[in-house]
């Protein structure tokens, strides 16, 4: 096996071990001594951090037992790395496409959509983030304004999540306006986790049962929108 | 007459009654029930204490609650604002925590117990006392030292302080969430609460890693649990599981009673238990909102048929959504009544 190859797989292994045990310090140690040793900012995005978000995804649907802090770590150590080395970048990358993402209306809880955003940005997607308690209108509005693929709307309670003013609100302003064939939903949050059928009910055209897995579940929409 | 304590009881030493204890946790239906908005119902003690007696009166569980709303815990560290809605419970929108600094001006309260905004909450603990004879469970919510932050900066926040930040500023602020924990768990009880609700989202292995459970989560459940004493303590992580961890809290703590998320399974739950505690066996209630009453029956069943072989066992909700219609809180209490009762769980 050539060193260069070499390296970037013990990197990705030390990388994701150090991710998986919520090491920060450890991680972007890791990552430090991977540039050092030649490894380009390219690499280092599209070959070890963002493999281990995949391999989250992946261990997280194997088992069951992937924890909240597990979530938060990896996406914020892949969001930070991912930013840096942007930075380097020979030529800026194009994004794979445009999500604006806040929390319904009602709900300030922001931890969730910090995790979906973090993973995004990993996945060289453009995201506004709208903040928390956030109208359909401003929704749909910020949605036009950046030509975006995908709303996301995270909601922990059940009645934002079920309420007028949360998914539903969007889906029929969506409808109103005539851009759903544009623009697709995406929620997420403990409601939908404990009612697997909920998304439906509310108009969502897809849910992710936690932060990491969003941001695939997100990536795979925006692919099949631009298809 | 059996009565509900006397039900949880008997659940505790293993035996069952005439049925197993039913907790119903009817929270924000109160004003519902009073016909009143949610920011005057929870204005009075006297309000909450007559609509949890009415309610159990109408449906027949066998607890009561004191609970006014969470987000009065961070209203005693000075949060400015709650936001109040009529279609759920209210929330802490002003974090008394917005920056690291304010952690070390953070004040405990002096003397939780005389704390102008307890007294609502101490009155309605007295009527519900004096009104249900003792006949009734009175369950009292309190966030762990773990939790506690959460609501005073924030999930996000406290999560980046937690695994991120200076681990000087989080054990502060820890300590400090720790001596509050004390005083209100003591004003409580001294006013007549019987369960204490000890709510740790951190005390579960699907919110933190194990490594960090057992070097930090369960030091400061030790010491929680050490300073109050563990009898009427109810171990809950919220809606995340808890099965393994129960072994270790037990060992550790003596708390005997482990309120399970519904995503635990009530029969694995039970075999670690194997008698030394009692389980509860909780309910997704998030699905009474739109599940048919026949759909409710079976999950009850379901739930009894699990949890009842071998005694020890207690039905739950969780914190019920203001959306469960009330033939569907009706058709779950009425199959939790017959599929738990003494001679079905023989048979």
């Amino acid at each position: 096996m050539p060193e260069k190859q070499e390296t970037l797989l013990r990197t990705r292994r030390l990388y994701q071990e150090a991710v998986f045990d919520t090491d920060r310090e450890r991680a972007l140690q890791v990552i430090r001594e991977a540039v050092d040793q030649g490894v380009t900012p390219e690499e280092i995005v599209f070959d070890i951090v963002t493999p281990a978000i995949e391999h989250m995804v992946q261990s997280i649907s194997d088992d069951y037992d992937a924890n909240l802090a597990q979530h938060f770590m990896a996406a914020e150590i892949a969001s930070e790395v991912t930013a840096e080395m942007i930075g380097r970048f020979r030529a800026r990358p194009a994004a794979a496409g445009r999500v604006v993402f806040g929390t319904a209306e009602g709900d300030l809880h922001s931890l969730g959509k910090r995790i979906v955003i973090g993973c995004l940005k990993t996945l060289m997607l453009d995201v506004t983030d709208l903040g928390v308690n956030v109208p359909p209108e401003q929704f749909v509005d910020a949605a036009v304004a950046r030509d975006a693929h995908v709303i996301g709307i995270s909601a922990m309670m059940s009645h934002t999540a079920r309420g007028e003013n949360g998914c539903m609100g969007v889906r029929r302003l969506l409808r109103e306006r005539r851009l759903e064939d544009r623009i697709r939903i995406v929620v997420g949050g403990a409601p939908y986790r404990f009612d697997s059928d909920l998304y439906r009910r509310v108009g969502a055209d897809a849910w992710a049962p936690d932060g990491i897995t969003a941001g695939n579940v997100i990536v795979r929409l925006v692919k099949e929108m631009k298809q | 007459m059996i009565t509900g304590m006397d039900r949880l009881k008997a659940a505790l030493s293993g035996e069952t009654l005439d049925r197993v204890p039913v907790f119903c946790n009817l929270i924000d239906q109160g004003a519902r029930e009073l016909g009143l908005p949610m920011r005057e119902y929870f204005s009075k003690g006297e309000y909450v204490a007559e609509a949890q007696l009415k309610m159990r009166e109408k449906y027949g569980h066998d607890n009561l609650w004191s609970l006014f709303y969470v987000g009065r815990e961070a209203e005693l560290f000075g949060s400015r604002c709650i936001r109040y809605s009529e279609y759920g419970s209210p929330n802490v929108e002003d974090f008394v925590i917005k920056g690291l600094d304010d952690i070390a001006r953070l004040e405990v309260p002096r003397d939780v117990a005389t704390h102008p905004l307890l007294e609502e909450p101490m009155k309605c603990l007295r009527i519900l006392k004096k009104e249900s004879g003792g006949n009734y469970p009175i369950c009292a919510y309190f966030s762990s030292t773990m939790t506690l932050p959460s609501i005073l900066m924030g999930m996000e926040r406290w999560f980046e302080l937690l695994f991120i930040g200076p681990t000087n500023v989080r054990d502060e602020l820890l300590r400090k969430c720790h001596e509050f924990f004390i005083q209100e768990v003591k004003a409580y009880r001294e006013n007549g609460a019987d369960i204490i609700l000890y709510s740790n989202p951190f005390g579960s292995l699907q919110t933190v890693p194990p490594r960090f459970f057992k070097e930090e989560s369960l030091k400061w459940i030790e010491r929680d649990i050490a300073a109050i004493g563990p009898s009427g303590v109810v171990y809950y992580c919220g809606t995340s599981r808890m099965d393994n961890v129960i072994v270790t809290v037990l060992e550790r703590t003596n708390i005997q009673v482990f309120y399970l998320s519904p995503m635990d399974d009530i029969a694995i739950a039970k075999r670690i238990l194997a008698g030394r505690g009692l389980t509860c066996g909780t309910i997704n209630d998030l699905r009474l909102i739109d599940s048919a009453p026949g759909e409710i029956r079976e999950e009850v069943r379901r739930i009894m048929r699990e949890g009842t072989p071998g005694g020890h066992f207690l039905f739950g909700t969780g914190v019920m959504p203001l959306g469960i219609p009330e033939t569907n809180i009706r058709a779950m209490l009425q199959a939790a009544f017959e599929y738990g009762s003494c001679s079905r769980s023989s048979s």
